[in-house]
């Protein structure tokens, strides 16, 4: 029954276990070493990971069983498009966000790095543990693990706004894991099976009435990860986190996990047939719309740049929500980009408020007038980002945007198009006056002058970094072959779901 | 079924050694622990043994002194016994052996009452897992309780009046039990599980209903099913330390074992189903699930804390027995071996907590922060095991439990499983908080506590992580097969 693990199978089984296994040799090595091991296992775990692309992209799917949990069932890993995706994105990031990890922590003077370094790793491997995941009871198991390998980064800091924070988080993703075993306990049930499947399983065994049910639950259980509104609330307050990890996980990782969840249970667990005449399907539609419109709306609002930044996260993740709710091909295709490309946009501007805040100490926007012009690299690559987001042409957001729009128009639904055509204009007010204030101050405010005396630019393990997911902006917009290759793998995703391959 | 004297020998082995321990303890000074570790080490590789050969030849079966049943008691051990057994001695010889420093701390001069008791309290629980007799159990269960309650009236202030109140409590239950006997006696003739099994069908179902119905609630005080607890969470809070490790993970899980052993062999599925007593159990795991979780969520001493968390976990436990479904059974077992695993690593933790670093209370458990890594590992394992984070054997448990729920449609214990997930994480992870993240005071002791205790520890967490890794091959090969015939 089990098959003899390929070598493909193996790599992906080595892009998990490495950033699991570095995440431990750093708790029981020297402290020294652990920023050591963390690059080692970036390096190892971004190369196993793009090594699976050639094969993939050829159509293949490495497969590997690592145990059998319970009867009939396995911890099972299987690479598909989608997954490949997500795991590319989230190793890939790791290296670039490990350089930048080294430079916030001395930045910051940084107490506990050890734990932060393990942690952080830990949870690299969990997300990629969730892209890779072969069966729902497989993803459960990495995605409680990326819960509780998050939770130290959370409450890091160790103040009471931290355990406040940490309370929160756990409360919400740990609550929504019950939902979510609910959901898979009661799928096994009924079906007997719990393998992700193209075009889903449900649809023969169970009643409109059950699918419903189901679909509620399964949407709690991913929907926190993924910010849907009203279940974001513990997002604004994880920005009490270190930086580093605002940019990686709670921008990139984490939440990318809930917006994979809510791809892999509509395309691979429920699929177009189930979803089809489901009420449910139309509710998802209209919280993820709602919770675009109202997240703007208190972005806007927010002053302190992280929690901007977090709102703005929360708008963006809501467009890929939409994306996959609308259950089109196009909207599938759109929000796997999207995926990738605001996580490339939106990692920039963390980075970029963390070297202000470890240059400067300064977190609120209405602090930066006039910051542009000491911190220029910063503030440029804060820019571009931006722009991005905003969906100007040639920068990474308008791709996926761009499908996203198609497939609202294929599946007909005009509000939704409204909704997101509006709402990245609407990105704009909200990160275009940050660019604005900072290199056109206006006339000087009182006081302004001494907090930015002496700054200068970030230093360069911060800055770097920063630059380079820039550049990653600018190409995943602009560069024909990159924007090939993700349409290819978001395009077998979506024959197979969509197509008669079943 | 094979004749064998094996299980005989097993039974003596702790029996024998705790009244050597009580003579020869007098005499040698320090010659109590001795003769007492080692006897449990011998009852941990007899009932390795005593499992080795259910599983090659089949139940085993040996009647006392020669005489047949029904005229004398029989000995029956079959997969789920040898299981029980394997449980009760591992854990024992684990819990005793990690709390020998706690014992010559917390009872000085006073070793030698303390380890004749705990022996006994072994002998009696495995007894009670190998006994094809209805009174004889009865017996059993008065030998380990009444060992049990001198052990709690050995801890410090307030112990003697929780011993107390657990000796009337338990008392009271043991009577209830026996009054339920009593009734199947009077509808049968027969003491011994097998005949009872027979004659049962065709037996006056009502003096049988009322006779189950005695032994589920006599049963239920022991195993301090909500909301038949009250004894429990004072007992295990006061009594000495080492005790409490040695007692809470085993005492109450052979009594939800002993449980399922009368209802399902003597009684049988289809009887059950038409008395009442499983949908009674099922409701009142459910509400243990759910009062137990939100009692120690509110609960600021840590041994009450975990005995509060162990009365929700016995609630899983009859929940799964209640909904007797294969899944649920499966669930209910697998549960009484992964949490007498937690409790044992985190009731000998909280001794190293109390005795190394004087820490009685969740909230001073930051004093262990940095200071005993390897303590902190073992709880950490066991609390994520407790939420039920797979591939514990936490997880597994409550997985079953979760899965036979969904297959019989009822959404009521479904919730309660879910509250008692949340109520979980809230309490497990104040203690790892505590012991994680805040700051740690400039003066506490340096160092972890005896190197006996931790590695005891260590062991257990291991053993939870093993069981939930070959979790598959534990229920296919050990736990399918010792099940009783039950529904789908």
């Amino acid at each position: 029954m089990t098959p003899v693990p390929g070598y493909e199978g193996v790599l992906a089984g080595m892009a998990v276990a490495i950033p699991l296994a570095a995440g431990a040799l750093i708790l029981v090595t020297p402290k020294r070493f652990a920023e050591a091991w963390s690059y080692l296992a970036a390096a190892g775990a971004v190369t196993c990971v793009a090594m699976l692309l050639g094969p993939v992209l050829d159509g293949a799917r490495p497969e590997l069983q690592v145990l059998r949990l319970v009867p009939g069932l396995a911890l099972a890993i299987r690479v598909d498009a989608l997954g490949l995706t997500f795991g590319l994105l989230a190793s890939g990031l790791w290296v670039i966000t490990t350089v930048y990890s080294s430079g916030y922590a001395r930045a910051d003077h940084m107490k506990n790095r050890p734990r932060y370094f393990a942690s952080f790793a830990a949870s690299v491997g969990a997300a990629i543990g969730v892209a890779f995941a072969g069966n729902l009871l497989t993803f459960f198991l990495f995605y409680e693990a990326l819960t509780l390998a998050t939770y130290p980064l959370v409450v890091h800091k160790e103040t009471e706004k931290a355990f406040a924070a940490g309370r929160r988080y756990l409360l919400f993703a740990l609550g929504s894991g019950l939902a979510l075993l609910t959901a898979i306990a009661w799928t096994w049930s009924l079906t007997g099976s719990l393998d992700f499947t193209p075009g889903g399983f449900l649809h023969a065994v169970a009643s409109p009435g059950t699918r419903t049910a189901l679909f509620v639950l399964f949407l709690l259980g991913v929907s926190v990860k993924s910010a849907v509104m009203p279940l974001h609330a513990w997002l604004p307050a994880a920005m009490v986190a270190p930086t580093p990890v605002s940019a990686l996980l709670h921008a990139v990782a984490v939440v990318k996990a809930g917006v994979f969840g809510v791809m892999r249970v509509m395309a691979f667990v429920f699929g177009p047939a189930s979803l089809e005449g489901l009420a449910a399907q139309q509710g998802l539609v209209a919280m993820a719309a709602a919770t675009i419109v109202v997240g703007s709306l208190i972005a806007v609002r927010q002053d302190n740049l992280k929690r901007r930044l977090a709102y703005s996260t929360v708008v963006h993740l809501s467009f890929i929500v939409l994306g996959a709710a609308l259950v089109a091909p196009l909207g599938l295709i759109g929000s796997m980009i999207h995926m990738v490309n605001h996580g490339l946009a939106k990692i920039t501007l963390f980075f970029c408020a963390g070297a202000i805040y470890a240059t400067t100490h300064l977190e609120n926007v209405s602090d930066l007038r006039g910051l542009g012009r000491r911190m220029p690299w910063t503030f440029g690559a804060f820019a571009v980002a931006s722009l991005g987001l905003v969906g100007i042409p040639g920068l990474s957001g308008f791709v996926g945007k761009f499908f996203l729009s198609r497939g609202a128009v294929e599946a007909g639904d005009m509000v939704a198009l409204g909704i997101m055509l509006g709402a990245s204009l609407f990105t704009a007010t909200y990160l275009l006056p940050i660019v604005q204030i900072a290199f056109f101050p206006g006339p000087p405010a009182p006081g302004a002058t001494e907090r930015h005396a002496g700054v200068g630019e970030a230093r360069p393990a911060l800055l770097l970094p920063l630059l380079a997911t820039a550049a990653l902006v600018v190409v995943f917009g602009s560069v024909p072959m990159v924007i090939g290759v993700q349409y290819d793998l978001a395009a077998a995703v979506a024959a197979l779901v969509f197509g008669g391959a079943r | 079924m094979t004749s064998s004297s094996l299980p005989i020998v097993l039974y003596a082995v702790p029996f024998l050694a705790a009244l050597l321990v009580a003579v020869v303890g007098w005499y040698v000074r320090g010659s109590a622990r001795v003769i007492a570790v080692s006897a449990m080490a011998m009852t941990a590789t007899l009932a390795a043994a005593v499992l080795a050969r259910v599983m090659t030849e089949g139940t085993l079966y040996t009647p006392l002194g020669g005489w047949p049943p029904p005229l004398g008691i029989a000995l029956v051990v079959d997969r789920l016994g040898a299981l029980m057994v394997v449980l009760v001695s591992g854990v024992a010889s684990l819990t005793v052996t990690g709390s020998l420093r706690h014992v010559s701390q917390e009872l000085p001069g006073r070793e030698t009452p303390y380890y004749s008791c705990v022996l006994l309290v072994t002998a009696g629980l495995i007894g009670i897992a190998v006994t094809g007799d209805l009174f004889n159990l009865f017996v059993h269960l008065e030998v380990a309780s009444l060992a049990a309650y001198a052990l709690v009236a050995a801890g410090g202030r307030g112990a003697p009046r929780a011993a107390m109140a657990y000796l009337i409590i338990g008392s009271a239950g043991a009577s209830l039990y026996l009054l339920g006997v009593g009734f199947l006696y009077a509808a049968t003739g027969t003491l011994n599980m097998a005949d009872e099994a027979r004659l049962v069908a065709t037996a006056d179902p009502r003096l049988v209903m009322v006779g189950t119905l005695l032994i589920v609630a006599g049963l239920g005080v022991k195993m301090a099913l909500f909301p038949l607890h009250a004894w429990m969470p004072a007992a295990y809070q006061l009594a000495p330390a080492a005790a409490a490790s040695f007692m809470a993970p085993l005492v109450t899980k052979v009594s939800a074992y002993a449980l399922i052993r009368v209802l399902f062999w003597v009684h049988g599925e289809a009887l059950l189903r038409t008395g009442g007593a499983l949908e009674i159990l099922a409701w009142a795991g459910a509400a243990a699930i759910v009062a137990g979780g939100a009692l120690a969520l509110v609960e600021a001493d840590l041994r009450r804390m975990l005995a509060y968390s162990s009365i929700g976990q016995v609630g899983v436990v009859m929940l799964g027995v209640g909904l007797a479904n294969t899944a649920g059974m499966t669930g209910a077992v697998l549960h009484i071996a992964s949490d007498a695993l937690v409790k044992g690593v985190l009731f000998l933790a909280a001794g190293i907590a109390l005795l190394r670093f004087g820490v009685s209370r969740v909230d001073d458990l930051n004093r262990l922060r940095g200071r005993a890594p390897w303590t902190g590992a073992a709880i950490t394992v066991a609390g994520l095991s407790l939420v039920g984070v797979p591939p514990l054997a936490g997880f597994f448990g409550k997985w079953y439990v979760l899965s036979g729920a969904l297959q019989e449609g009822r959404w009521m214990f479904v919730a309660a499983l879910v509250l008692g997930g949340l109520a979980s994480i809230g309490y497990v992870f104040r203690i790892l908080e505590r012991l994680y993240f805040a700051p740690a005071p400039e003066h506490s002791p340096p160092g972890e506590g005896s190197w006996l205790a931790v590695g005891a520890c260590l062991v257990l967490a291991a053993g939870i992580v093993l069981l939930g890794v070959a979790n598959e091959s534990v229920v296919s090969t050990l736990v399918l097969p010792a099940l009783p015939e039950v529904g789908p």
